[in-house]
């Protein structure tokens, strides 16, 4: 599992970030979002990140992918290589048609028009949205948008893909597609970083597993041992909650 | 990003914005025309029906120094709160932070073509002559633009670290729209030395006094002034420019968090 010859894409060392919420909530108002956190990523690989709500992940995807800087610590990205952030809901304008906010989105990722409009046609097939594609987003059911986002998000090419939460809407029929399109991606040469409470979807497309906890790594390594240990601290939780 | 990107995002980001904004509309893009139109309409009522000003040449006096404040102020407004409007899109993707507030810019000058051609035709329409000073125009916009991109990148950071700035940012459009001289003839004043001071401290007043000049009395604004504010502002636009560089994830945390 563990293969150091593979070549690093991206490094965190000892990454802390915290920020000033300017509100006297606790500890003068600073909230600390992830400490100590440490990992290395490799070419090809699929990195799994589970862990419970507000505990760090999107904030650890958005230092990934360079939106954000880390307060103590360095997030190193191999240079020449891009990574891109999926998320869905938010980004969408929703007074334009889903085709607007597809071609937007595409350039937005480093797209020139020409290729984005080309992306537009297999969006649109792949997506299953039909003539709602030229609708505008605000009619969209949250169903829709997710096959929007998780389209448009699928056919832009990056080196590094960080999924958030991106795979647990939409209707069956959908989601079967896209876990079996995002299973092409991961066997190809495709890294990915991947969040998702859908610890089945980790296990099928995921080497190895982060588990996060209140900003800290609890344990790394490889999925099956990783899941079997946080589902049984979860269950314990519960237990003892009872 | 290379530059070409860049324009090419700022321009696509600022139609699509107009596309939305149009279909959000039920009158649509007629309103580009319609708003305009109706300021005449307003300042008719309010100074010559009620207040019957007796001023020669008041409404296109008006007109001219109040259609051109609106570029100013309307776009430093809307650009201001860009990159906050924007955090959705900043959380998801790494690009320059300057891009909302110039993509904000952007759209503001498509509907603004609208409104200079309606003042134009406006001007015309009294029977002022169209001249060969009307040149002068274009390194008057040139000017103005780069005060509106300059003053649109500060307010964009300040209201990013602080929301707070943004009701004072309206104040201060409000305190500009009184101190620029847009419903009393700043050259009307009695002491010279007070018109040049207000045309030398306040470089709005100066621009706008500038299309006046131009449009109502034939005459060219002084060249070498006109090129020291875009100078200095052009100054203010790089600085600004470097800083947000390189405070780009502090914004974005900013953006995000606060």
């Amino acid at each position: 599992m563990m293969d150091d010859n593979r070549a690093i894409m991206l490094e965190m060392d000892s990454v802390y970030l915290s920020y000033h919420s300017g509100k006297k909530t606790f500890d003068d108002g600073t909230h600390h979002v992830l400490h100590d956190v440490s990992l290395r990523l490799y070419e090809g690989e699929s990195l799994g990140v589970i862990g419970r709500n507000g505990v760090g992940k999107t904030t650890m995807l958005r230092l990934m992918a360079g939106i954000l800087a880390p307060t103590g610590g360095a997030v190193d990205l191999t240079p020449g290589k891009s990574a891109s952030l999926l998320t869905l809901g938010l980004g969408f304008k929703q007074d334009l048609s889903g085709r607007d906010n597809a071609l937007l989105s595409a350039m937005l990722q480093g797209s020139t028009r020409k290729q984005a409009e080309a992306f537009l046609d297999e969006i649109h097939e792949f997506s299953d949205l039909g003539d709602s594609f030229f609708l505008p987003v605000k009619t969209y059911s949250s169903g829709m948008r997710a096959r929007l986002a998780f389209t448009t998000a699928l056919m832009t090419h990056v080196d590094i893909l960080l999924i958030d939460e991106i795979l647990s809407v939409g209707d069956a029929h959908f989601r079967g597609k896209a876990l079996s399109a995002m299973k092409n991606r991961i066997t190809g040469d495709q890294t990915v970083v991947f969040v998702s409470h859908i610890l089945e979807q980790v296990k099928q497309l995921c080497d190895r597993v982060l588990w996060l906890d209140r900003g800290r790594i609890v344990a790394l390594g490889g999925a099956q041992e990783v899941i079997e240990s946080y589902t049984t601290a979860v269950n314990k939780e519960r237990e003892v909650a009872q | 990003m290379p530059l070409s990107q860049y324009l090419r995002l700022m321009n696509v980001m600022a139609r699509m914005a107009l596309r939305a904004d149009a279909a959000r509309l039920f009158l649509g893009y007629i309103w580009w025309v319609l708003e305009p139109l109706l300021w005449v309409a307003v300042f008719y009522v309010v100074f010559v029906v009620i207040l019957g000003t007796r001023q020669e040449d008041f409404l296109p006096f008006l007109m001219v120094g109040k259609l051109a404040f609106v570029w100013f102020s309307k776009s430093v407004t809307q650009a201001s709160n860009a990159i906050v409007t924007g955090r959705g899109l900043v959380g998801k993707i790494a690009v320059p932070k300057t891009l909302f507030p110039m993509a904000a810019v952007q759209e503001s000058i498509y509907r603004q073509a609208a409104v200079f051609a309606l003042m134009f035709s406006y001007v015309l329409f009294e029977g002022f002559a169209l001249t060969a000073n009307w040149f002068y125009l274009v390194p008057l916009m040139v000017v103005n633009y780069i005060m509106v991109i300059s003053c649109a990148l500060v307010g964009a950071c300040l209201v990013c670290i602080a929301r707070d700035f943004a009701p004072l940012i309206g104040l201060f459009m409000m305190f500009l729209m009184f101190t620029s001289g847009i419903f009393w003839d700043v050259r009307s004043l009695d002491d010279p030395e007070k018109i040049h001071m207000i045309l030398t401290a306040n470089p709005l007043a100066f621009v706008l006094d500038g299309y006046r000049q131009i449009l109502l009395h034939a005459t060219p604004p002084d060249m070498v002034h006109l090129i020291s504010i875009g100078a200095g502002f052009g100054a203010l636009f790089c600085l600004m420019v470097l800083i947000m560089r390189k405070g780009d994830k502090y914004l974005a945390l900013k953006a995000l968090t606060a």
